[in-house]
């Protein structure tokens, strides 16, 4: 049983699943689903369609060097069975995909890293830029103070609770 | 196809044409432009069908046939499908080849359009319907085959013709 790369998604193929499509010079495209097989059919490229792994990689949103990429390789000479080997990479399949795990979560914090600031600045900056649709120009003259003051609204209880009885 | 568009679309233009009254050039410029659309349509969503009787098919072996006609489908009431066996008549032939046009032949399709499923669920498909001409024994009639074929034919009992073939699929 071999697993295969979906051509458009690069997602897994379990045996059994998807579709696969041989071109007349015998190239051989396989599917994980009609979502994919569609998408080809539309003469898609997956390197412009958002959520392939093709265009994660090319814009850096995935990692994409990493030692533990190394281990899963297609090789096209079948391995004799061993129990001893067969046990070992069972127990290192695992650990692998932990060091995989942390290191992409490392890499999502990198990638995001600053970006709460830029949030930041750009809230500031549209509050500044249309603090007239809140606040009349002629009253921001009197007060300078660009927030709202707070208003406080007072909520009887006994309705709160009905209301969420209702839903 | 382009015929069953083509008559499709003239009564979608003519009621266009009529709700417009006589006004032919306001009317010209939808119709081309629906015509363009559903094309591409159509393009996308053809159904892929059986072979069954007057599908042409492509010929990918050296018998000498180009291109036959399916006359009969020998196994399945809807038509053949990949790795089933048909009668076919040749319909273009090269010339000084071992079949000559209007011959009926036996043939395997080792080539279809619509899907077919494996025997682990999944389904293979193919660009095109081709197939190889064989003789009432089953036995491959040219002496090379082109171009891809499903490794189902094992299971067919075609093994001469996975032998000859380049690519296994």
């Amino acid at each position: 049983m071999r697993l295969e790369k979906c051509w458009f998604c690069s997602s897994t193929i379990y045996p059994g699943h998807g579709i696969q499509f041989v071109r007349n010079d015998a190239k051989i495209f396989r599917f994980c689903r009609s979502k994919c097989h569609k998408n080809f059919k539309m003469k898609r490229n997956p390197r412009k369609v958002k959520w392939t792994k093709a265009y994660r990689r090319l814009h850096g949103k995935d990692m994409t060097q990493d030692s533990t990429f190394e281990f899963e390789r297609k090789r096209n000479r079948p391995e004799r069975y061993d129990r001893n080997v067969t046990e070992m990479t069972l127990k290192a399949i695992k650990k692998i995909d932990k060091i995989r795990v942390t290191r992409e979560v490392q890499h999502h914090k990198t990638r995001m890293k600053g970006k709460k600031a830029v949030e930041q600045e750009a809230a500031i900056k549209e509050l500044e830029n249309s603090i007239n649709l809140v606040k009349a120009p002629a009253a921001l003259q009197q007060g300078s103070e660009i927030t709202l003051p707070k208003i406080k609204v007072k909520v009887s209880q006994s309705q709160a609770v009905g209301e969420r009885m209702e839903e | 196809m382009s015929a069953f568009l083509s008559s499709k679309l003239s009564t979608v233009g003519r009621s266009l044409i009529r709700s417009f009254g006589n006004d032919l050039s306001g009317a010209k410029v939808p119709y081309e432009m629906m015509t363009k659309l559903s094309n591409q349509y159509l393009f996308l969503q053809q159904q892929r069908t059986f072979i069954q009787m007057r599908t042409r098919l492509k010929v990918v072996d050296n018998s000498g046939a180009k291109r036959v006609m399916c006359i009969q489908a020998l196994k399945g009431r809807r038509g053949a499908r990949l790795g089933d066996t048909i009668i076919a008549s040749v319909k273009e032939a090269q010339p000084h080849g071992k079949v000559k046009k209007g011959d009926v032949v036996y043939g395997v399709v080792v080539r279809a359009a619509m899907q077919r499923s494996r025997c682990d669920g999944s389904e293979i498909k193919f660009d095109d319907n081709a197939v190889v001409l064989v003789n009432k024994q089953g036995e491959p009639i040219g002496t090379r085959i082109y171009g891809p074929v499903p490794h189902e034919l094992r299971k067919k009992k075609h093994v001469k013709i996975l032998t000859l073939a380049e690519h296994i699929a």
